[in-house]
């Protein structure tokens, strides 16, 4: 029998050709979180960001949820984004949520590149996605 | 509006027979689909067990997945797992994708293992009770002092307890 299960289910939206939007969920046998979050392509930053905490530990969890405002401004491109995103949102704040917004920064090159490998692959079905991927991460 | 990229993962843990546990951790996203499976053997909680499986368009070191994982056989999840674990598999010549698998992985356990107590908890109604329990928590489990906002030095929880 499983005795602890995590699922995390990140979702990226294209609001426009600068703004990308996530949705982050985590739920597991203890916790349950959500984040939405909107970052500018061009440069990373975190521009908006909002948490609901659905299941937690204790009557002082909920304190974190403001906290997550200071992480608008950071930029997902700057060095040590992540270890910042923990200390300032899970360190001072809850470190479930900072799992979440890590897991949605991780995926903002991923997002752009399967947005533009689709575009391509609609406007060539026979290219070699392999080889278009390769290129665009050297 | 449509998702453009939509990323699923999940870790579970799972207690064998023979007393150890079995850690499964998989992503699938519209580039990658990854797996990892860990064997930890409690009380000591020493991988003794790591295999990992990349597909689709790989990331850096992807194609070298099932030899970077061995590494980290033999390593326990304890005080400096971080250090050790991004040293072991992730790194330029590593795989940073399957460090952060292994740690989610290693969290999962701890997690495993905190389940029990929290589930105690929750049968707990008087306010007074329940903080105490917290309080009691805090003191068998010293990581988490200032692990989070319940747990910093100004927080009611930590209010008196010295730590």
């Amino acid at each position: 029998m499983i005795t602890f299960h995590r699922s995390q289910i990140i979702g990226a939206e294209f609001l426009d050709e600068d703004t990308i939007r996530f949705n982050g969920i985590q739920e597991d046998h203890i916790y349950g979180m959500e984040i939405a979050m909107e970052v500018r392509i061009g440069d990373g930053e975190i521009l908006k960001i909002d948490g609901n905490m659905k299941r937690y530990t204790n009557f002082v969890c909920p304190q974190a949820i403001p906290v997550l405002q200071t992480a608008v401004g950071l930029s997902l491109r700057e060095e040590g984004w992540d270890r910042t995103v923990m200390r300032e949102i899970g360190r001072k704040g809850c470190e479930h949520f900072a799992e979440i917004v890590i897991e949605c920064g991780r995926c903002l090159d991923q997002a752009l590149m399967s947005r533009d490998l689709a575009a391509a692959v609609k406007e060539d079905p026979t290219l070699d996605q392999d080889a278009y991927l390769s290129a665009r991460v050297t | 509006m449509t998702i453009k990229f939509l990323r699923s993962k999940i870790v579970e843990v799972e207690p064998k027979p023979d007393g150890s546990l079995a850690v499964s951790w998989r992503l699938t996203d519209d580039l990658l689909k990854a797996e990892v499976e860990l064997t930890v053997q409690p009380p000591e909680l020493e991988i003794l067990e790591a295999s990992a499986k990349l597909e689709r368009f790989l990331p850096q070191g992807g194609q070298d997945a099932a030899d970077i994982i061995e590494k980290i056989e033999g390593v326990s999840i304890g005080q400096g797992l971080r250090k050790i674990v991004r040293g072991l598999v992730g790194g330029p010549d590593g795989c940073p994708l399957l460090a952060e698998a292994v740690l989610e992985c290693c969290n999962a356990v701890i997690l495993h293992f905190t389940r029990p107590g929290i589930e105690l908890g929750e049968g707990i109604t008087d306010p007074d009770e329940m903080l105490a329990g917290i309080r009691a928590m805090v003191q068998t489990n010293p990581r988490l002092v200032r692990s989070c906002i319940s747990f910093q030095d100004d927080s009611p929880i930590m209010k008196g307890l010295n730590l």
